[in-house]
């Protein structure tokens, strides 16, 4: 039982790897890292919805090959973004640029949390008019709601009493 | 104020329908090639049948052919070689572009040429031959050039050398009926001009 709970404890902190990491030589940490950050934000063209560092299709491996081959010689990031969007598109990256036909896509999530702000505020408005008509209406009667109400609980007590 | 109320999830509920209803229908293989109309990329790549002959960009100039992606792997590819041999007797120009896999089931993971070469002309024999020549990418530099994500791919490419369509998947005639022919005739017909 303990062994399970442990097992299931390691399970716990069990991370996603990237399965298709080819033993490559780096220079230095820099290009190393690069490179991981650029095959992960690079988007397989073929088997789509998944980057070319996880991907083994041919495209991937190829284009995984050309990003090791740019930034071996001194290539940054600009440069592999570039070379891949230039032949690929806008597809290939997934951080899209900003642009007319992006527009929407960007602005989406602030227009939504614009028109739910607005929906509250509008709302808490109506509150406030519901709750100053109906002190309107009171100050009218020229009694109070408490007291309107205590005189209808006293009247069904009557009723109720009268029954038996 | 109340039958605002009841129209907006209404309304919103219609159009969030509509939206994923033209889901359903769509092709997310269809996107845009940025490698159209713009020259063919420059290379240098061997004849597969020929290997001491080089081609380069500026040989293919001066009529609109088709750039077919292909290889004997490809299933696809095999299949839709009968129906370009057709064209070809109609008159269709074709190069063929040779896609090598890293390991192809062919060959293993060393390319022999000679094996190749059996194999291709066997597969032509057997299903007819639309190409006029192969160009052998060894190592994919033109198909990732050009944006190649597998294979079968086929470019319009003019007489000035500039590509004018990219085409994802095979080449059948209802394809080639509604797509590609009109642009093969339009980019065809201004061959010798400019």
């Amino acid at each position: 039982m303990k062994m399970l709970l442990r097992f299931l404890t390691i399970l716990l902190f069990a991370m996603p790897a990237y399965a298709t990491e080819e033993a490559l030589q780096f220079e230095n940490e820099t290009q190393r890292q690069l490179y991981q950050q650029l095959t992960a934000e690079l988007r397989c063209p073929q088997c789509q919805n998944q980057n070319i560092a996880d991907s083994n299709a041919v495209v991937s491996v190829d284009m995984r090959q050309k990003t090791y081959d740019m930034i071996k010689q001194g290539g940054n990031r600009d440069d592999v973004l570039d070379y891949m969007i230039n032949r690929y598109g806008n597809f290939v990256h997934y951080q899209p640029p900003l642009n007319r036909y992006t527009l929407l896509l960007w602005l989406a999530p602030l227009l939504m949390l614009l028109a739910l702000v607005a929906l509250q505020l509008k709302r808490r408005r109506q509150q406030a008019d519901e709750f100053s008509t109906d002190a309107a209406a009171e100050a009218a009667s020229g009694q109070s709601g408490s007291a309107k109400l205590d005189a209808e609980l006293d009247q069904l007590i009557e009723q109720y009493r009268s029954k038996k | 104020m109340r039958k605002l109320m009841f129209y907006v999830p209404l309304v919103l509920f219609l159009t969030l329908a509509l939206f994923l209803l033209s889901g359903l229908f769509s092709n997310p293989m269809e996107r845009e090639s940025v490698t159209t109309n713009k020259p063919l990329p420059a290379f240098s790549l061997p004849d597969l049948m020929q290997p001491a002959k080089r081609w380069q960009p500026e040989q293919l100039h001066g009529e609109t052919f088709l750039l077919n992606v292909w290889g004997t792997w490809c299933p696809t590819c095999n299949a839709e070689l009968s129906y370009m041999t057709e064209l070809k007797q109609q008159g269709v120009k074709i190069i063929g572009l040779y896609y090598v896999l890293p390991v192809d089931p062919l060959l293993g993971e060393s390319f022999d040429l000679a094996l190749l070469q059996a194999d291709v002309s066997n597969k032509l024999q057997q299903r007819g031959n639309p190409y006029q020549f192969n160009i052998l990418d060894a190592d994919r530099s033109l198909s990732l050039d050009l944006g190649v994500s597998g294979a079968p791919e086929t470019f319009i490419v003019d007489s000035n050398g500039i590509v004018r369509e990219h085409h994802i998947g095979d080449i059948n005639p209802q394809v080639w009926r509604n797509k590609l022919a009109p642009l093969y005739q339009k980019w065809r017909q201004q061959d010798g001009t400019e």
